[in-house]
């Protein structure tokens, strides 16, 4: 994977002396209050309800055993023994004192990590699909071009003071696994005879107005990459709206203007930087590309006691069924480890299940570790022969819930319990609904279905794109919970829609339950997922398992 | 929505008054009252703040004001036990309709009382004396627990009120916010029929300023408003409102005005502007006569293709930088770069220390900014930056590193 080269270790370092300075004129008062919120958020610095949070970028959702214990041993040096992972491929950490961020920083430089635009109104951290360099669809490794977008948007001095945060994803394969279509700029790999290139999408986005992004460039050629997206992002910086902040998103600005207008101004604009790189970033790449090398993988080796484990053990063979995904090579399997156990914070690790995970990368996984939005981790190359190993030093960390893609892997903001911005708490919503399905043993027989859960109209649970999505609104100062059916976040994309009134939280857990209920009984087979059985059927049928028959309730 | 309280916790003390007095006064100068008060109330650089209110003639305008942004924002009522029995009721009343959650009466204690005034005259005596008594002393009592206090002070109001800034430093105390420091006599009267508010009753009879019973008389038409405070005396402030703590006889000399220059700030440092040749806006650039001196003031949300025709003869652009939190300008400089521009390029307005890197690398020259940021951002934290070349992706990428 890739290590940071010289130049990428001095940014850092000097990253962290600039921001331990700024820290100190913000106590001496040279900096006023309104002056540092920008320049702590450039460095991933949040004022969250209780405390400051600080959200660490771990690019493209990728991490070695060295990054993950040094974020072990973060989390129990200068917080409260955990992180949080996000749906954006980054760790949040609670609990962190303004006079230790710029130690925790350093202590990041240490592995080549930091948390440099993980917030703020800049280009954030680059997300990628997690199954990147592994995945059996993919037509090249999405990262190396994440991380020349990282290097580009890295301190880029015309994009540090955008009218509000952008946010770009690049996917290597047809199937979309890094949700594109709701980024600011989405990019998916497209093979164009023997050229490669991407199909440009702006302008999606969940938050309070949820879009699908548009299409600006059908094919654009790896080699113009960077020239194309600095005419958009110049253009939005421009253009973009500075009066109000809900309108500031480039997706606002693209409905405002059409994409067509947009796309003449990105192209005049692409026509006066196409030149100005020159090919060095070209150069750059290939030496990037350099440091993804695949991992050897061992052929050969008999994997008959993945079998054998399969047939003896059935906690194995269910955990076998939900949590692995086919390698591009047959005899490997990529692992997910579920942060989702039933009844805890969903994404939430301990240190001292980082440094397991970290010890089973190094042991049986070439060094490798992803963050998915999906809030788990991603052990990408784990050979089938050593599944029941990995299996069993998970369950004895409490890493062993066989969830992965079931109703209990749920996707959910921090809610009211850390959030200054939530109206609704999302992570005890979350909990009763993991604990509730647990004791009715329904889950494998539910089979995939996508439940994400926002505590606030910023979404930042994902519940537009989820299959059932949950938005905590707050009614008169209580909790209201909304029901949306049908989004989705692949490359089919779409936008779910709203039942109708909402719920307390005290019946949120059994709407939920009664959906279900409405889909077990109307599916045609065991086969049709939940998506599939609305998406035949609509909204009727679990209209009136929420709110009874629609005659009765005109009789009432 | 925002709340103070909702601020940063800072874990330092304030900065000296002074200084943040200067920074507020610079930062809310074209604001409106409402906005300025609005900002008081959440912004971390004022701190714990109360408004002090008469209940007199035109408070209910702040006390309005406040109950639309907050209703629990303290409210300090000096009751001197000589005030006029309307004025009482008329509080009671006000506080009510505007549903103020927390009006704090403020009265002197009884044992200064009846050491200094047992039988309520001093005011015939010595009206400083009793102002001190039963005014200042309780309020600076009560402020004690405060970072900051709002009063109704306005500069029509004549006196050494006429030159009031929103924000004044209370020899470096505390903080004094005068959101209607600059509404006319006329603003007052319209916004009370506009909100409909209740009138204090003694208005009406010919009280345009209305103080404690014993010194408050009736003011005829064309006579200053507070004519009818102390009248007869040499005296037009209670107390509570000295400058530097003492009270100040005579007209007030109007404060020394030293023209401040703004500061240019490059890769050396600080220093004087050297253009004297003065600044032309585009609408007007079609206009200008080209002798090889010809510059321009861009505002932010301009349109450098407008430019392309005059660039050739144009020595020198001014970027106007109106928050440093709006980066336009940055991409307004790479723009007119990449268009050929080859003169001088300068960002001003408010671009802090930590964007002297950005505004480099996007192409400008330098920056001009106004004296009171220098002051507060010296020429050592702008040089800290001044290897804007190092650490810069950008070059790199671009095969110029």
């Amino acid at each position: 994977m890739y290590e940071y080269s010289e130049f990428d270790t001095a940014f850092v370092r000097e990253r962290v002396a600039q921001f331990r300075a700024q820290v100190e004129r913000r106590i001496d008062g040279a900096l006023t209050e309104d002056e540092f919120k920008p320049l702590r958020l450039m460095n991933g610095l949040y004022l969250q309800l209780h405390a400051y949070m600080l959200r660490v970028a771990v690019p493209y959702g990728t991490l070695d055993p060295a990054k993950m214990r040094q974020l072990a041993h973060i989390a129990e040096r200068w917080d409260k023994g955990y992180g949080h992972f996000t749906t954006r491929q980054n760790i949040q950490f609670n609990w962190p004192r303004l006079r230790d961020v710029p130690d925790m920083l350093d202590a990041l430089a240490d592995v080549g990590m930091h948390a440099i635009q993980t917030s703020g109104n800049t280009i954030r951290n680059v997300t990628s699909d997690h199954f990147a360099g592994a995945a059996a669809d993919e037509i090249a490794d999405p990262r190396p071009f994440a991380e020349l977008i990282r290097q580009w948007s890295t301190d880029h001095p015309e994009f540090q003071f955008l009218p509000r945060k952008f946010k770009v994803a690049v996917t290597g394969s047809p199937n979309d696994r890094a949700v594109i279509k709701s980024h600011d700029i989405g990019l998916r790999m497209l093979r164009k005879g023997d050229e490669i290139g991407f199909e440009v999408v702006l302008g999606g986005g969940l938050g309070r107005t949820p879009m699908i992004a548009k299409v600006i460039r059908d094919f654009l050629p790896v080699a113009d990459l960077l020239p194309y997206l600095e005419s958009i992002v110049s253009v939005y910086n421009q253009l973009g709206r500075r009066d109000n902040k809900f309108k500031a998103r480039v997706k606002i600005t693209v409905h405002e203007h059409g994409i067509d207008r947009i796309r003449e101004l990105v192209e005049a604009e692409f026509a006066l930087r196409r030149s100005t790189f020159g090919g060095a970033d070209q150069q750059i790449l290939r030496e990037i590309e350099a440091r993804f090398r695949r991992p050897t993988l061992r052929d050969g080796r008999p994997a008959d006691a993945y079998e054998a484990s399969r047939a003896a053990d059935p906690v194995f063979r269910a955990w076998a069924d939900t949590n692995l995904v086919a390698h591009r090579h047959p005899d490997h399997a990529i692992v997910t480890i579920s942060l989702k156990a039933h009844g805890a914070t969903p994404g939430d690790a301990s240190a001292d299940q980082m440094r397991v995970m970290a010890d089973l990368a190094e042991e049986f996984g070439h060094d490798e570790l992803r963050v998915s939005h999906e809030q788990n981790i991603v052990l990408p190359h784990v050979h089938k022969a050593d599944l029941p190993a990995v299996h069993a030093r998970l369950a004895a960390a409490g890493l062993g819930t066989a969830n992965i893609g079931l109703v209990s892997d749920i996707i959910a903001c921090p809610g009211m319990d850390y959030c200054a911005l939530a109206t609704a708490r999302s992570i005890p919503i979350a909990q009763q609904i993991a604990t509730r399905f647990d004791e009715l043993k329904l889950e494998h027989d539910i089979g995939p279905i996508k439940l994400k859960i926002s505590g606030c109209i910023n979404a930042c649970g994902h519940h537009h794109v989820g299959h059932i999505g949950i938005l905590g609104l707050d009614r008169a100062g209580v909790e209201n919970y909304q029901i949306t059916l049908g989004g989705d976040g692949t490359e089919a994309a779409s936008i779910g829609e709203r039942t109708g009134p909402g719920f307390p939280a005290d019946e949120i857990v059994g709407a939920v339950e009664r959906l279900i209920g409405a889909y077990l009984k109307h599916r045609e087979s065991a086969e049709e997922t939940f998506l599939e059985t609305y998406r035949r059927l609509g909204m009727a049928p679990f209209k009136e398992a929420l709110y009874g028959d629609e005659r009765q309730r005109n009789a009432a | 929505m925002a709340t103070k309280g909702k601020e940063m916790p800072l874990e330092s003390a304030l900065a000296p008054a002074a200084d943040r007095v200067a920074h507020l006064n610079a930062r809310y100068r074209n604001h409106a009252a409402q906005a300025v008060l609005e900002r008081a109330l959440g912004d971390a650089q004022v701190g714990r703040v109360a408004l002090v209110s008469s209940f007199g003639a035109e408070s209910v305008v702040l006390l309005h004001m406040l109950s639309v942004i907050d209703r629990s924002t303290p409210v300090l009522f000096i009751d001197t036990r000589m005030l006029f029995e309307e004025t009482l009721t008329y509080q009671a009343d006000v506080a009510a309709t505007l549903g103020l959650t927390d009006v704090r009466t403020i009265r002197a204690r009884p044992e200064a009382l009846a050491a200094h005034d047992p039988d309520g005259v001093l005011h015939r005596s010595d009206t400083d004396a009793c102002c001190a008594l039963r005014k200042v002393e309780p309020l600076e009592r009560a402020l004690a627990h405060f970072d900051a206090w709002i009063t109704g002070r306005k500069r029509f109001q004549g006196g050494r009120r006429a030159v009031l800034d929103f924000f004044e430093n209370e020899d470096d105390r505390r903080i004094k916010v005068n959101p209607l420091a600059h509404w006319r006599p006329e603003d007052v009267q319209d916004y009370i029929v506009n909100n409909r508010l209740p009138r204090h009753p003694l208005v009406a009879r010919g009280f345009p300023s209305i103080g404690c019973a014993p010194c408050t008389s009736r003011v005829a038409a064309g006579e200053n408003p507070r004519a009818g405070r102390w009248r007869d005396q040499d005296k037009d402030e209670c107390g509570i409102h000295f400058v530097n703590g003492r009270a100040v006889r005579g007209p007030q000399p109007a404060p020394q005005e030293e023209p401040e220059m703004n500061v240019i700030v490059t890769d050396r440092g600080f220093a004087p502007d050297d253009w004297t040749q003065g600044f032309h806006r585009p609408e007007t650039l079609g206009e200008a006569t080209g002798n090889g001196v010809l510059a321009l003031d861009l505002p932010s949300d301009a349109d450098p293709c407008d430019l392309a025709d005059h660039l050739g003869r144009v020595t020198m652009i001014r970027v106007d930088f109106p928050s440093f939190a709006d980066g336009r300008g940055f991409t307004l400089a790479r723009r007119l770069r990449l268009m050929g521009f080859k003169g001088r390029l300068r960002a001003r307005g408010h671009v802090i220390a930590d964007q002297y890197a950005m505004a480099r690398r996007a192409g400008f020259d330098e920056i001009e900014i106004a004296p009171d940021l220098a002051r507060r951002q010296p020429e050592a934290q702008w040089r800290r930056r001044s290897a804007w070349q190092a650490h810069d992706y950008q070059s790199r990428l671009r095969g110029l590193a």
